[in-house]
């Protein structure tokens, strides 16, 4: 490799949605920083399409106590106590450094960030933009890339970490024509967000594809409650092209109601003091309950009607879904919206430290890659603030790091890598069909609902995917191909995992096991995966 | 479904090519899905961006038809042509867009402001200013069809947006009217053709390039042929200086038409049809005339105040207004018609008249006209910006030029450069601008333009050498055949 293809930093990071860039800002304090971008900074997360809002006390009639009670209760405990104490600590003042940046959050007449109510809160605690809070959130952290010093590197994807021993030092990068290159640093942040796209509907970007869990489990890190995958409750159905894409949960927030196709407010039976406010796994759960035993629509989903409300607060509080269903000829003033779960949040991920230390040396990570932090259920609004608060931390802890990276190992891993992309291209499976393929039977095997026999074929189904030897017939396609085989491996993790959790917990369901305990007193803790090691813990011995 | 596609690799190319390609996608398709559909099943190495999928990213934009659309929310239809944005294009759909995020101005807080936590001045009415201007994805589809930025070194619409974003924000501690001008502030022609590409449908026209002149007056930043021209129009009520016996004293305050009156209404000449090109106001009226129109002309009207909104130079407006809307109130106006694209599209969107105001074609065709005879000769209409895109006027044009012209061959729009004070204060830019309209004149092999700007005519009669005319000389034409 030419030395056009080497590059050098203190700190990589690795992704470019709210999390990474917060990161990328923060360790550019500390020494030379570059950010690297799969797609185009700022567009490619799922950040910038989160709508409906950032969660953090602000108000003297709520607490830290209740923020910290309602995330472990939402979480169903399964969180790590000392990240939550940390994510609800620390919120109220990254959003105001947000705010200082230029963000244009909603305000209240008394010019006061304005708070919405979500589900599972004691308290209006969801600072808004709109129903585009990713987005705002983004395009302010953008400014602020674009006004520091960080080196910027889109559409690059990195297929491997780089180490020795144990010590990450850096990435193998492969860029837009195929083009593999290096940086090394002194540490590495990864920021890669969820991996939604394992699933056939999903509300995620098409860069949701967990890159970070698959280069973080390949270097040997830890990463726990892979099967704890968030279904958001309210996706669109129809039409067809349109499947998975995001119903903001601020419309729920805003007052709307969920009917099923026989006019019945359903949540009545499933959480009835809490409604169509419940937490996201009840509210899933009860939707795909409803469709299963026949009161569904024409295309497998509820009502979700906000026709009640006076249109002005629709067109203000809810543009974007306004505009997104106008586009398809529904007008949310006057007609109900058909939705249906899809996938959304990754719980799990690396396992990580309050200071974003992951179980590497010199690798830290950052937002929805990383596990703990949302338990076995996020409560909406807690992502965006994620992002912030440990985007900052790894960011910083990034940047403390001492100046002691290997500057010119990796010739094995450089080797590996392209010995491994020349056998792509004698390979017979296309990726994407590999892809699809996988997408299917994730959806149809490791949904809301799960059972040991359905997850006994997934996992032979993917390790049969596994099996196949992908197929590429340029260098453009390299990063295609990369990114299936991450896909395929944590697909088998959330498979893994799904296994191993022989209960019922937050987001994940297992219909063929009795549950005879409450979350708060489950004997289980998170369950763990590193390379040749996997299991669960039980609480009060650590594995 | 077929579609084409536009492919370019440049390693291997030298020319874009256009590929047609055969697929199945769902009924509703959206762009995207056909492009995944070539990319899944035909070509793997298809270059096109995309990632949210929601129209939340802008990653996606590309043009479909000629028309930048986010491939991620546009339906697609069978034999659809896909390009790139038109920008530097790096392969297949893959448009450049690194030097335009480059560009994009962010937000200086200062030093001290991160610490202190309190709303920095920051209201709820400033937010509710700075909202509209916010909604940008960072397409670039109003850059790739912005006629000024591919004339100039204009940095393009979205830059306008974020500067005026940033001016109004008391957070901000940088100098954004300095740094608008020296990215090409007086460079936009003011075409709106941005605000119909743009898929969250920012106005950058009017509440960004409009509003930042207006900050550039106030520090005396403005153009000196701009400034020139608002101390005349303070002098005389005129943005042109009279030279001939002007419009309005040529013909009577009342013009009865010819047979029954079917209607009555008050004209507004402006001032190129008073004072510079005076026949087809007087045109105009004699095809009122014909059509049983009894027109209302007052004689106290004055300029509509155009060129000072356009350039900033608000101070002389309000007069301007208050003049015009009392003089056609004296005239009992109900209905009053423009024929000057400028003027109608000013008093529609900058004006609360307690009239109405319609476009001579817009009216006509409302009205009913009388079918004129046949002219021969080959015609091509120009659609001024500010009646397309100002008033949303497009098909009743067409209908008046069809019914006239012996073989009507249309052309797409495009801005002719000459609007927005560019044509007087950048006739270099307005010259190329129209230069790439005249290439399109040319290849509709019209022998004569037909346009409802008198702007529009001056200019593309300069740019293209053709006879430009405007619908109602035409018509009359036809009319007295």
């Amino acid at each position: 490799m030419s030395n056009e293809y080497r590059s050098d930093c203190h700190v990589l990071v690795i992704g470019s949605g709210g999390a990474g860039i917060r990161a990328a800002v923060e360790a550019s304090a500390f020494g030379g920083t570059i950010i690297v971008s799969k797609t185009i900074s700022g567009k490619g997360g799922c950040t910038v399409m989160a709508e409906g809002g950032y969660n953090a006390v602000l108000r003297s009639a709520d607490s830290i106590t209740a923020h910290y009670e309602d995330t472990m209760k939402g979480g169903a405990f399964l969180n790590d106590p000392s990240l939550v104490e940390v994510l609800t600590r620390e919120a109220p003042g990254r959003i105001l450094d947000l705010f200082a940046w230029g963000a244009v959050f909603d305000l209240t007449c008394e010019n006061e960030i304005a708070q919405r109510p979500f589900g599972g809160q004691q308290f209006p605690r969801t600072c808004y933009a709109g129903d585009h809070t990713g987005h705002e959130l983004v395009m302010t952290l953008l400014e602020r890339l674009r006004g520091s010093p960080v080196d910027i590197r889109d559409e690059l994807t990195v297929i491997e970490l780089l180490k020795e021993g144990n010590e990450i030092f850096g990435a193998i990068t492969c860029d837009r024509e195929g083009e593999l290159g290096v940086i090394t640093a002194d540490a590495v942040v990864l920021a890669t967000g969820g991996a939604g796209q394992v699933f056939d509907t999903t509300t995620n970007s098409a860069a949701g594809t967990g890159d970070g869990y698959a280069l973080g489990y390949r270097a040997g890190a830890e990463l726990i409650d892979m099967e704890q995958v968030q279904f958001h409750p309210t996706g669109a159905v129809y039409p067809y092209s349109t499947r998975g894409r995001l119903i903001t949960e601020a419309v729920r927030g805003e007052g709307g109601v969920l009917r099923n196709a026989n006019g019945e407010r359903f949540m009545e039976k499933y959480d009835p003091a809490r409604m169509e406010l419940s937490t996201r796994d009840v509210v899933a759960r009860a939707i795909v309950t409803e469709v299963l035993e026949g009161r569904g629509t024409d295309h497998g989903g509820v009502w979700l009607d906000v026709t009640h409300l006076s249109q002005e607060l629709i067109e203000t509080h809810l543009p974007v879904m306004l505009e997104q269903f106008l586009q398809f000829g529904v007008d949310i003033r006057i007609q109900p919206m058909e939705v249906a779960p899809t996938a959304h949040h990754f719980m799990g991920g690396l396992r990580i430290t309050p200071e974003a230390h992951t179980t590497l040396p010199h690798l830290y990570a950052c937002g929805e890659v990383t596990g703990g932090v949302h338990g076995g259920n996020r409560i909406g609004g807690n992502a965006l603030a994620d992002t912030q608060v440990f985007g900052r931390q790894a960011g910083i802890s990034a940047g403390k790091m001492e100046r002691t990276a290997k500057r010119n190992g990796a010739a094995d891993q450089i080797f590996a890598a392209e010995e491994k992309i020349a056998k792509f291209y004698e390979g017979t499976a296309a990726p994407a069909k590999v892809r699809k393929a996988m997408k299917a039977v994730m959806w149809n095997n490791v949904g809301i609902f799960r059972n040991k026999l359905d997850l006994l074929t997934a996992e032979r189904e993917i390790a049969k995917l596994q099996a196949m030897p992908l197929a590429i017939s340029s260098p453009r396609e390299i990063a295609d191909a990369v990114v299936t085989e991450n896909m395929l491996l944590v697909a088998s993790l959330v498979i893994d995992g799904a296994l191993l959790r022989r209960e019922s917990r937050g987001a994940h369901t297992r219909i063929d096991i009795k549950t005879p305990w409450t979350s708060e007193i489950s004997p289980f803790g998170h369950t763990f995966f590193s390379t040749g090691r996997a299991g669960i813990e039980i609480r009060g011995e650590r594995l | 479904m077929k579609v084409r596609v536009s492919r370019l690799d440049p390693a291997a190319d030298t020319f874009p090519h256009t590929e047609e390609y055969e697929v199945w996608v769902d009924e509703e398709a959206i762009v995207l899905n056909v492009l995944d559909a070539v990319h899944d099943t035909i070509d793997p190495t298809l270059g096109y961006r995309y990632c949210c999928r929601a129209g939340q990213c802008g990653s996606c934009a590309v043009r479909v038809n000629g028309e930048p659309v986010l491939a991620c929310m546009e339906e697609i239809h069978d034999g659809d042509l896909i390009e790139p944005l038109e920008l530097p294009r790096i392969r297949d759909l893959i448009a450049d867009i690194a030097p335009m995020m480059a560009q994009v101005a962010w937000l200086n807080p200062g030093t001290a402001a991160a610490e202190c936590g309190c709303n920095a001045g920051v209201t709820y009415e400033t937010l509710g200013e700075i909202k509209p201007l916010r909604d940008c994805i960072e397409c670039y589809s109003c850059i790739s069809s912005c006629p000024a930025f591919a004339a100039s070194e204009y940095a393009g619409p979205t830059n306008m947006r974020q500067e005026q974003r940033l001016n109004l924000d008391p957070r901000d501690m940088g100098d954004r009217i300095d740094e608008a001008i020296c990215k090409g502030l007086f460079a936009c022609t003011t075409c709106h053709k941005c605000v119909e590409v743009c898929p969250k449908g920012i106005e950058i026209p009017k509440k960004a390039v409009e509003k930042l002149r207006a900050a550039a007056a106030k520090r005396g930043l403005s153009l000196p042929v701009h400034r020139a021209l608002a101390k005349l129009i303070e002098e005389t009520g005129r943005s042109i200086e009279q030279t001939e016996t002007p419009f309005l004293e040529r013909v009577p305050e009342v013009v009865e038409p010819e047979g029954d009156i079917r209607a009555t209404v008050s004209f507004f000449a402006g001032c190129m049809f008073n004072g510079r090109v005076i026949q087809p106001a007087l045109d105009a009226i004699e095809v009122l005339r014909k059509n049983g129109i009894r027109v209302i002309i007052p004689k106290d009207q004055v300029c509509c105040g155009s060129p000072l909104i356009r350039t900033g130079l608000l101070e002389f407006v309000p007069e301007l207004q208050k003049r015009n809307i009392d003089a056609f109130l004296r005239a009992g106006a109900d209905t009053v018609l423009t024929m000057c694209a400028g003027c109608g599209a000013t008093l529609k969107n900058d004006y609360s008249t307690p009239f109405h105001v319609a476009d001579i074609t817009e009216f006509l065709a409302a009205i009913g006209f009388i079918p004129p005879k046949k002219v021969t000769g080959v015609y091509t209409y120009h659609d001024p910006c500010h009646l397309l895109r100002g008033q949303g006027i497009c098909k009743q044009p067409r209908e008046l030029l069809q019914s006239v012209a012996e073989t009507f061959v249309d052309m797409p729009a495009r801005c002719c450069g000459a609007g927005g004070g560019v044509k007087s204060g950048r006739p270099e830019e307005a010259a190329t601008i129209g230069a790439v309209r005249a290439e399109m004149v040319k290849k509709t092999g019209a022998d004569c333009i037909v346009t409802i700007c008198p702007f529009c005519e001056f200019h593309l009669h300069q740019v293209t050498g053709l006879p430009v005319k405007n619908i109602a000389t035409l018509m009359l034409e036809g009319y007295q055949k």
